[in-house]
């Protein structure tokens, strides 16, 4: 007899409230029903009553964890319609804040993850690193959540002494790769909870489309820094890291090496922020009519940004706004079948959902 | 060939292809849309996102429908004279929760699919446009306010 148990709107295993179905035979999950919406803020609408300077400290509040990566993708798109360029130094600027978030979002993900698996211990490491990962990045904005660092035309900070960031950042690299890294990837906890769950196959991967950690986990080589490069992400050597087994443990190894990538990156930019002006100086922004889109490797995946405008117009006709887990959270379902009820917390969380994002 | 003249080809279409605001457009005649998804089904593009625009007047709606293949940016215009479309949820699993939300969101039919309970406004009526309910209940709020 099968029987269904809710888990969610509000569960331990979930960081911000949305509701998963499970249909039961014993203790095997045979199928799922996913309930978003109780994010629902109506953001893409209330971008269309906000200036073009307001517009963006709106979009920064999509998500609590990758606001700048929300900023970064609409200033690209607004970029796209005024014909502004940023300066090269800007655009170097824009790498750097982008990784330092990848970094925090992937150890705070790593952090979660370890709760979910008992490992407490490793939850509060995680926490520990995540906080000095935000002192870099509030270091450079003054902020730690929401930095404000994007405007059109470039970036409103500089970063005025990177000899000192990428000491933090080197010392950060040697903490992930001495502590956390190999505790994930070797100790039997991790790998217990961890291996052969939550299998999303390369062509279910691909049916769902699926993006960023989640398909690369799942065998499909595809990040937009490296098809579509944007900000200074051209000039940048790195490594794509895919894993063939589409499970949980997949998802852990391809974060764990995207952190060591993140760093490689980090450094590159740091050593080679070229001098210069961080942005363009205007003020005023001759919007043509029509419509740009942007995308972005965010932390979770491919952000996609349309926003549309009218000549003469100070605020967006348009701005459609497609997150990474809007294209991943339906492939839990898939994920669930079959799986342990006990596994199902940790499954969800692997693909490191964002609601706020997914509901705007 | 390159890979946007093979879609060209693909699709049989002769028209060029339009760089625009960092996407590659093209336009698409009096092909339908699950003709379009089939073809990029068979080149194994990557469904991207649909955005919908709601035109002025009593001019209807324009869906963009976005693929990437090998990080190229395809985009196709759909210009819808009433409010449905046929779906293409059964061609393209992954245009499932978008082709709700713009159902929820702005009231457009995609026909030939069904529809689970609301991904958002949970226990609402589906099918409205949102935009004009949210507009009809500020100006009775702020005819209330005036009274």
């Amino acid at each position: 007899m099968s029987y269904k148990i809710p888990m969610g709107p509000y569960h331990p295993a979930l960081e911000e409230p949305y509701k998963l179905d499970l249909i039961c035979e014993g203790e095997t999950v045979c199928d799922s029903q996913l309930r978003i919406g109780f994010n629902f803020r109506g953001i893409e609408h209330l971008a269309e009553t906000r200036n073009y300077f307001q517009v963006i400290a709106l979009m920064e509040r999509v998500c609590g964890i990758c606001s700048n990566i929300h900023t970064l993708t609409l200033c690209q798109a607004m970029e796209g319609l005024t014909g502004l360029t940023p300066p090269p130094r800007a655009q170097y600027i824009r790498v750097i804040m982008a990784e330092l978030e990848r970094l925090h979002s992937h150890v705070l993900w790593a952090g979660i993850a370890a709760k979910l698996m008992g490992f407490k211990t490793m939850f509060m490491t995680c926490f520990e690193i995540r906080e000095k990962i935000m002192d870099v990045l509030c270091t450079i904005s003054g902020n730690r959540v929401n930095y404000a660092m994007n405007r059109i035309g470039g970036v409103n900070r500089d970063i005025t002494d990177p000899q000192a960031i990428l000491k933090m950042v080197e010392a950060l690299e040697l903490e992930m790769a001495h502590t956390v890294i190999p505790i994930f990837t070797t100790s039997r906890t991790a790998i217990s909870r961890c291996a052969n769950i939550g299998v999303l196959t390369t062509e279910k991967a691909v049916s769902c489309g699926v993006v960023g950690p989640t398909a690369r986990a799942a065998g499909l080589p595809q990040d937009i820094r490296r098809a579509a490069p944007y900000a200074a992400y051209e000039e940048m050597e790195f490594d794509v890291p895919v894993q063939p087994a589409g499970d949980v443990t997949a998802r852990l190894l391809v974060r764990a090496l995207e952190i060591m990538e993140s760093c490689k990156i980090l450094r590159q930019a740091l050593a080679k922020l070229p001098p210069g002006e961080i942005n363009t100086g205007d003020d005023k922004f001759p919007f043509t009519t029509g419509t740009a889109t942007s995308r972005v490797e965010a932390p979770r995946g491919e952000v996609m940004y349309s926003v549309s405008w009218k000549e003469g117009s100070r605020t967006p006709s348009r701005v459609h706004v497609r997150t990474p887990t809007f294209a991943n959270m339906p492939a839990i379902r898939w994920m669930v079948m079959g799986a342990r009820l006990a596994d199902t917390p940790l499954i969800q969380a692997s693909i490191d959902p964002c609601y706020s994002c997914t509901d705007r | 060939m390159s890979p946007l003249e093979s879609i060209s080809e693909k699709l049989g279409t002769t028209e060029p292809w339009i760089e625009r605001g960092g996407a590659h457009w093209l336009p698409l005649g009096a092909m339908n849309v699950r003709e379009l998804a089939s073809a990029m089904n068979g080149l194994r593009a990557r469904f991207v996102t649909i955005t919908a625009y709601q035109l002025p007047k009593e001019e209807g709606f324009r869906l963009e429908y976005h693929w990437d293949l090998g990080g190229q940016l395809l985009g196709f215009s759909f210009q819808l004279a009433g409010n449905s479309i046929e779906s293409i949820y059964d061609l393209c699993e992954a245009v499932d929760w978008i082709e709700r939300e713009i159902h929820e969101g702005f009231g457009i039919d995609f026909t030939g699919r069904e529809y689970e309970p609301l991904l958002l406004r949970k226990g609402d009526t589906p099918g409205v446009n949102l935009r004009e309910a949210v507009a009809a209940s500020n100006a009775v709020a702020a005819s209330k306010e005036k009274i």
